[in-house]
């Protein structure tokens, strides 16, 4: 049904530096469906997901890309957040000065602004953050520490899931959350972004291993390599890629 | 503010002074201190916060002079110009020859927002004992874009990105104001004139 389409990306071209990364992507998301994008290193899947939430730095060449209708590439990367797709990042950045507090509310608040909502209460603000926090298992202590600022490689990842919580995104793209996490970090953030899918919602996995997807199983499986996607099947390509490695696909 | 008159504190023994000089947008200044530690124990902590995002001409020059042992000072001065404002920043640390077991660090920071605004900052260190902690540090850099883009990707607007990186950036400066009600309303008025600032790039 043409309306379960989430996200409908054709022909995508991008570059960074006019280097050209993105040679021609096409993919389809539907509601309620989990994809894995697997591929060796600089094969394009960061590229991928930063053109995605719209950073400045790449410049979309050719190509569309839909979400719910709408014209993503028009949109600004706040806008974008607000039409409900989250980017997990696989560097999170380092705010000296801003407090985990302070940016969330900031950050909730603007989404409420974009849909013409009132600021939520303060009241309302602190329950929200405290059942989220409690959710990734972070420490009350977590809301006053500065954004990311010297976080450990699991704090950081479980930082994201938290803002994912908070934001309550339709779309969530997680690259590569798995680097650098330790398998108890890794089951916390697996286990948070699962108890966050919905069948109205869709999930895109960028991950060189098969380590995460052991913990959040994917519908459909894709290999992007030189920036193509050169293969799609099932759940079952992850293993195959395990046995084979990329270069013998 | 008075004016390119040099103003002269000095701090006697176990005395200690704290002074913080806010320059809001619009005012231009010459501020010039000269202070002088000239007793055991004494302290001077002096902070400033500049934000200029017109055509402001705001300079700050500070001596501050270790004239005998077992004095500390700290100095922290943060600016943000815009437009085609100009800052000088000339700070100088001066430890005489039996003014041992002190302890003074500088620091001046500056964020530029445009092209056509200037930051000279000339942090100078005068040691003549031995046995002394001593450091000083300047830096001038832009707002930093990869903050900008993970806070938009949480739904930030760009202006509200900008004024939280601008605000975090002077208030280590803004914290030492230990009244409440007057750290508020300098944190409060520096934000609308950033705002506005933002607005008008």
């Amino acid at each position: 049904m043409a309306n379960d389409i989430l996200l409908k990306i054709e022909g995508l071209r991008a570059s960074v530096e006019d280097k050209e990364i993105l040679k021609g992507v096409d993919l389809t998301i539907r509601k309620g469906e989990i994809h894995a994008v697997m591929g060796p290193n600089g094969a394009g899947k960061s590229t991928l997901s930063a053109v995605l939430a719209g950073k400045p730095q790449f410049t979309v060449t050719a190509g569309s890309i839909e979400f719910l209708g709408q014209d993503l590439l028009a949109m600004s990367p706040e806008e974008r957040a607000w039409a409900g797709i989250f980017l997990s990042f696989q560097y999170p950045v380092e705010i000296p000065g801003v407090t985990i507090t302070n940016f969330m509310k900031t950050a909730v608040n603007a989404h409420r602004a974009g849909k013409g909502l009132e600021p939520l209460k303060a009241g309302d603000f602190l329950k929200l953050m405290r059942e989220k926090m409690a959710f990734v298992q972070m420490k009350p202590e977590f809301a006053k520490r500065e954004v990311n600022v010297g976080f450990s490689g699991g704090e950081k990842k479980r930082n994201e899931i938290f803002q994912m919580a908070m934001l309550d995104p339709t779309l969530a793209i997680l690259d590569e959350t798995d680097s650098g996490l330790d398998v108890d970090a890794l089951r916390i953030v697996a286990n948070g972004v699962n108890a966050l899918h919905t069948p109205e919602k869709a999930a895109i996995v960028i991950t060189h291993y098969q380590r995460l997807l052991d913990y959040i199983v994917p519908d459909v499986v894709h290999v992007l390599k030189d920036g193509r996607i050169v293969k799609t099947a099932g759940k079952e390509l992850v293993a195959e890629i395990e046995e084979k490695g990329y270069d013998n696909l | 503010m008075i004016n390119g008159r040099q103003q002269t504190i000095v701090v006697e023994k176990g005395a200690n002074v704290n002074i913080i000089i806010i320059v809001f947008p619009g005012v231009s200044c010459d501020v010039k201190l000269d202070v002088r530690l000239a007793g055991e124990g004494a302290e001077a902590n002096i902070y400033g916060a500049y934000v200029c995002g017109g055509a402001e001409r705001v300079k700050i020059s500070v001596d501050m002079c270790h004239n005998v042992h077992h004095c500390n000072s700290r100095q922290l001065f943060k600016g943000i110009a815009g437009g085609e404002s100009r800052v000088d920043f000339y700070g100088k640390i001066i430890v005489a020859k039996d003014a041992q077991k002190t302890e003074a660090y500088q620091e001046n920071h500056n964020l530029l927002l445009s092209e056509k605004a200037k930051v000279d900052t000339k942090p100078q260190l005068e040691i003549y004992a031995d046995d002394v902690k001593c450091s000083h540090g300047a830096t001038i850099g832009r707002l930093n874009e990869e903050e900008q883009f993970y806070m938009r990707s949480r739904g930030i607007t760009l202006e509200d990105a900008k004024v939280l990186q601008m605000i975090s950036f002077i208030s280590p400066v803004l914290e030492n104001i230990t009244a409440e009600t007057e750290r508020v309303a300098v944190a409060a008025e520096f934000e609308s004139h950033i705002r506005n600032i933002i607005r008008n790039i």
